[in-house]
C-alpha cells in the first residue's frame, strides 16, 4: 500500500509550483519562528488564506512548510536570547544559551538543525507507516467510539494546555457551543442563526481561529509594549556543517528522541513544547555523568529538545488524519484548510484521497530535507532576523487577518466574527483560559455531536451503547482520567 | 465536617470571588441563557437540536464554577498588562471594518495603515509610505488578480484602476 502510492506523490511534487510552495512555507516559517513572539500556529492561521483556491495538495504543501520551519527556528533565538521564539522551543533554551555565553552558538545552532531533521524524518516515516494502520482500525468504528474520541481529544487537551484543567474545559466547551450554531446537522432546524443568512451554515471557525491566534495574540503584545525590543544578537557563525564528533554525539539522542516526539505528538492535545520538555527530561535521565552537565552547555540537551519538537510535527498528524482529532493546535487548522476543500480528515480518507495523503507524507519528508538545507546554510542570517523590532510586523499581520477573513466568502461579515472572537480570546487570554482547547472544541462539537445523538438512536436513548463498546469504554475512561487525576493531585499539592 | 465545607463553599461563592472572576460570570449566564432558550427548540423525544447545546451548557456551568471555586489571584497575568494600547488597536480595527463597505478594501487599508503603524512607533516616513501603499496592493494583487477572490470595491471602486496582470496559468492553481 505505501509503496505504490509514493510514485504518484512524487509526481506530484516534481512540480516547479509545488517546489516553490514548499520552500515559500519553509522560508516563512523559518523567518516567522525567529521572531521572538511570532509562533507555528499564527503564521499558519494569518497566512491560510492563501491556500483557499489553490489544488489541496498544494495549500498543505505550504502550511506543513510554515509548520516544520517555524518549530524548527523557534531555537535560534532560545539559543541566541534565551527567548524561544516559538513556545515549543522553550527547553531548547537550558543548553542553547549556556552554549551560546560561551561564544559556541553556532555550534548550537547547527546541532539544534541536525536534530530537527532527524525528528522530523523519524515522526513523519512513523505517519507514513503507522496511520494507514490506524485508520485502517479506525474504520470499524462507529458513532458510540467517535463520540468517545472527540470527548477524548477535548479532555486531554483541556488536562495538558495552560495550568488549569476547568479552564481548560469550559474553553473547550465554549468552543464546542459556538460550533454549534447554524443548521442542525441532523434535523435541519436553525440554531442561533438570528435570522442572518450568513449564520446558516454556521460561525466560519476559519474566522474564529485567525481572530484567536491573530487578533487575541496581536492585542496581548500591544498590552504588553510593541516596542520592548529584546537583546541584540550578535554573535557570527562560521563554517555550515556541524563538525564530526559533534554529530557522533547527537545523533543518538536525535534518533530516540525522535521516536519518543513523534509519540508524544500522536497524543491529541500534546504538541511540540510538551514533546520537547518530556525528550529532555529523558535525556537528562537516560545520559548520566556527561560533561558538561546538561544545563550548562551540552550540545546533547540541544539535540534532545529540537528532535523531540519537530518530531511531534509529524506525530500530531497520526491522529489528525486517521480519526479528524487534531493533534494540536496547528493540526486543528490544517483539518480547517482540508474542510475548505470538502475533505473531511478522518479514516475514510486512505480510500477517498490516498493521492493526497501520500503527497502530504513525501511532501513533508522533502519540506524537512529543505529545512536542513536552508537552516545549515542561512544560519547566519536567520539569527539576524531576532532583531526585527514587532512594532514593523504586528500592523501587516493585523491586515493579513483581516484579509484572510475576509477572503473565506468574500464578505465583511466574517472579518467581524473574526474581530469578535479577538477579542473574546483576548479577555480569555488575560483570565487564564487557555485558546488551544476552544479551537479543538470548534472541530471536535460536529463529530462529537452527531455520533452522540446517532449513538442514542440506536440505542432508543440508552446509555449502554457506550459501555458495551469495549473501545468506547476504554477511551471514555482514560478521558475521565485524564481531567480527575490532574485535579485530585492538585487538590492534594 | 460537611456542613462546614458546604459552608466555606458557599463562602467563595460569594460576591468578591465572582468579582474577581467576571469572565466565569459571563459564561455561566451564557450557558444558562443556551439552556433556557435550547430547551424551547422542538423535541423529538431525547436527542433533538436542543439536546447538544444544553449538554455542552451544562458542562461550561459545571467548570465555570469549579473553576470559581479553585482560582487564586496568583494564576492571573493580568495585572502585567494595560488596557489602553490595546483598546486603540481595537478601535483601529473596528473603524477599518466599518470604512471598508464605503471605501473597498484598497483604500481602507491604505488609511488603515498609516493610523496603526503610527501607533505602532513607526517614525520613519518612507518606510510607512511605502508599507501603506505597497501592502495593499500587494494583497489585492495576489487575493483579487490572482486568487480570483472577490474582495470589497467600496462605493467608488477604485481598485479597478490598477493594471491587469498579464494572464499566467499556474497549473494546479485555479
Amino acid at each position: 500500500m505505501v509503496v505504490e502510492n509514493i510514485g504518484p506523490a512524487l509526481a506530484n511534487l516534481a512540480d516547479p509550483f509545488v517546489i516553490f510552495l514548499m520552500t515559500a512555507g519553509v522560508l516563512l516559517g523559518i523567518i516567522m519562528g525567529s521572531i521572538p513572539g511570532m509562533t507555528a500556529t499564527m503564521t499558519i492561521a494569518v497566512l491560510l488564506s492563501f491556500t483557499f483556491t489553490m489544488d489541496p495538495a498544494h495549500g498543505m504543501m505550504l502550511l506543513l512548510g510554515i509548520y516544520g520551519g517555524a518549530v524548527y527556528s523557534g531555537s535560534i533565538p532560545a539559543i541566541l536570547i534565551r527567548t524561544p521564539g516559538t513556545p515549543s522551543a522553550a527547553a531548547t533554551l537550558f543548553d542553547g544559551h549556556p552554549l551560546s555565553k560561551k561564544g559556541e552558538a553556532g555550534r548550537a545552532i547547527k546541532a539544534s538543525t541536525v536534530a530537527s531533521f532527524v525528528g522530523g524524518v523519524i515522526s513523519v516515516l512513523a505517519l507514513m507507516f503507522f496511520s494507514p494502520v490506524i485508520a485502517g482500525a479506525a474504520l470499524e468504528f462507529r458513532s458510540p467510539e467517535f463520540f468517545a474520541l472527540a470527548v477524548f481529544g477535548l479532555t486531554i487537551i483541556a488536562s495538558v494546555s495552560g495550568d488549569s484543567i476547568t479552564k481548560g474545559m469550559v474553553s473547550g466547551l465554549l468552543g464546542m457551543l459556538v460550533a454549534t450554531v447554524g443548521i442542525d446537522p441532523i434535523t435541519g432546524f436553525h440554531r442561533y442563526t438570528f435570522d442572518m443568512a450568513k449564520l446558516l451554515t454556521g460561525v466560519e471557525f476559519i474566522a474564529v481561529m485567525i481572530g484567536l491566534f491573530g487578533i487575541a495574540e496581536g492585542l496581548r503584545k500591544y498590552s504588553q509594549g510593541i516596542d520592548d525590543d529584546t537583546d541584540e544578537a550578535d554573535q557570527e557563525m562560521s563554517g555550515v556543517l556541524p563538525s564530526g564528533s559533534d554529530l557522533k554525539s547527537i545523533m543518538p539522542v536525535s534518533v530516540g528522541s525522535g521516536v519518543l516526539g513523534a509519540f508524544i505528538g500522536s497524543i491529541p492535545g500534546a504538541g511540540g513544547d510538551i514533546a520537547a520538555f518530556i525528550t529532555y527530561n529523558e535525556a537528562t535521565r537516560w545520559l548520566k555523568d556527561t560533561v558538561p552537565a546538561f544545563g550548562d552547555g551540552n550540545i546533547r540537551g540541544v539535540a534532545a529538545a529540537e528532535s523531540g519538537n519537530n518530531a511531534s510535527t509529524g506525530g500530531a498528524l497520526i491522529p489528525t488524519l486517521t480519526l479528524g482529532i487534531p493533534g494540536d493546535s496547528v493540526s486543528a487548522i490544517l483539518i480547517g484548510a482540508l474542510m475548505v476543500h470538502d475533505i473531511n480528515p478522518g479514516p475514510g480518507l486512505y480510500q477517498d484521497e490516498p493521492e493526497l495523503l501520500y503527497t502530504i507524507f513525501v511532501g513533508f519528508l522533502v519540506i524537512y530535507i529543505l529545512i536542513l538545507i536552508f537552516g545549515l546554510l542561512g544560519a547566519n542570517y536567520w539569527a539576524r532576523l531576532i532583531n526585527i523590532p514587532s512594532s514593523h510586523i504586528w500592523p501587516v499581520i493585523l491586515v493579513l487577518c483581516v484579509i484572510g477573513s475576509i477572503a473565506l466568502r468574500g464578505n465583511v461579515f466574517d472579518a467581524w466574527v473574526m474581530l469578535g472572537a479577538g477579542l473574546l480570546g483576548y479577555a480569555m487570554r488575560l483570565r487564564g483560559y487557555p485558546l488551544a482547547p476552544m479551537v479543538l472544541g470548534l472541530i471536535l462539537a460536529p463529530i462529537a455531536e452527531v455520533n452522540l445523538r446517532r449513538s442514542l438512536v440506536l440505542s432508543g436513548g440508552s446509555l449502554d451503547i457506550f459501555y458495551t463498546s469495549p473501545i468506547a469504554l476504554l477511551v471514555l475512561l482514560l478521558s475521565a482520567a485524564a481531567i480527575t487525576v490532574p485535579a485530585v493531585r492538585s487538590v492534594r499539592g | 465536617m460537611i456542613k462546614q465545607k458546604v459552608a466555606d463553599t458557599i463562602d467563595q461563592l460569594g460576591p468578591s470571588s465572582l468579582r474577581s472572576n467576571p469572565l466565569a460570570v459571563v459564561f455561566v449566564l451564557l450557558a444558562v441563557t443556551v439552556i433556557f432558550s435550547a430547551s424551547q427548540f422542538p423535541d423529538d423525544g431525547q436527542v433533538g437540536p436542543g439536546f447538544f447545546p444544553i449538554l455542552v451548557s451544562v458542562g461550561i456551568v459545571v467548570f465555570s464554577f469549579a473553576d470559581i471555586l479553585t482560582e487564586t489571584e496568583s494564576d492571573l497575568e493580568i495585572s502585567e498588562y494595560s488596557f489602553r494600547p490595546p483598546a486603540i488597536v481595537l478601535g483601529l480595527l473596528v473603524a477599518y471594518l466599518l470604512v471598508m463597505p464605503v471605501t473597498g478594501f484598497l483604500v481602507g487599508t491604505m488609511l488603515y495603515m498609516p493610523a496603526i503603524l503610527y501607533y505602532s512607533g513607526i517614525k520613519s516616513k518612507p518606510l510607512m509610505a511605502g508599507l501603506s501603499v505597497g501592502l495593499p496592493v500587494l494583497l489585492f494583487y495576489i487575493f483579487a488578480r490572482v486568487f480570483l477572490i472577490r474582495l470589497p470595491e467600496g462605493i467608488i471602486p477604485i481598485s479597478r484602476l490598477l493594471p491587469r496582470l498579464p494572464l499566467v496559468v499556474i497549473p494546479g492553481w485555479l
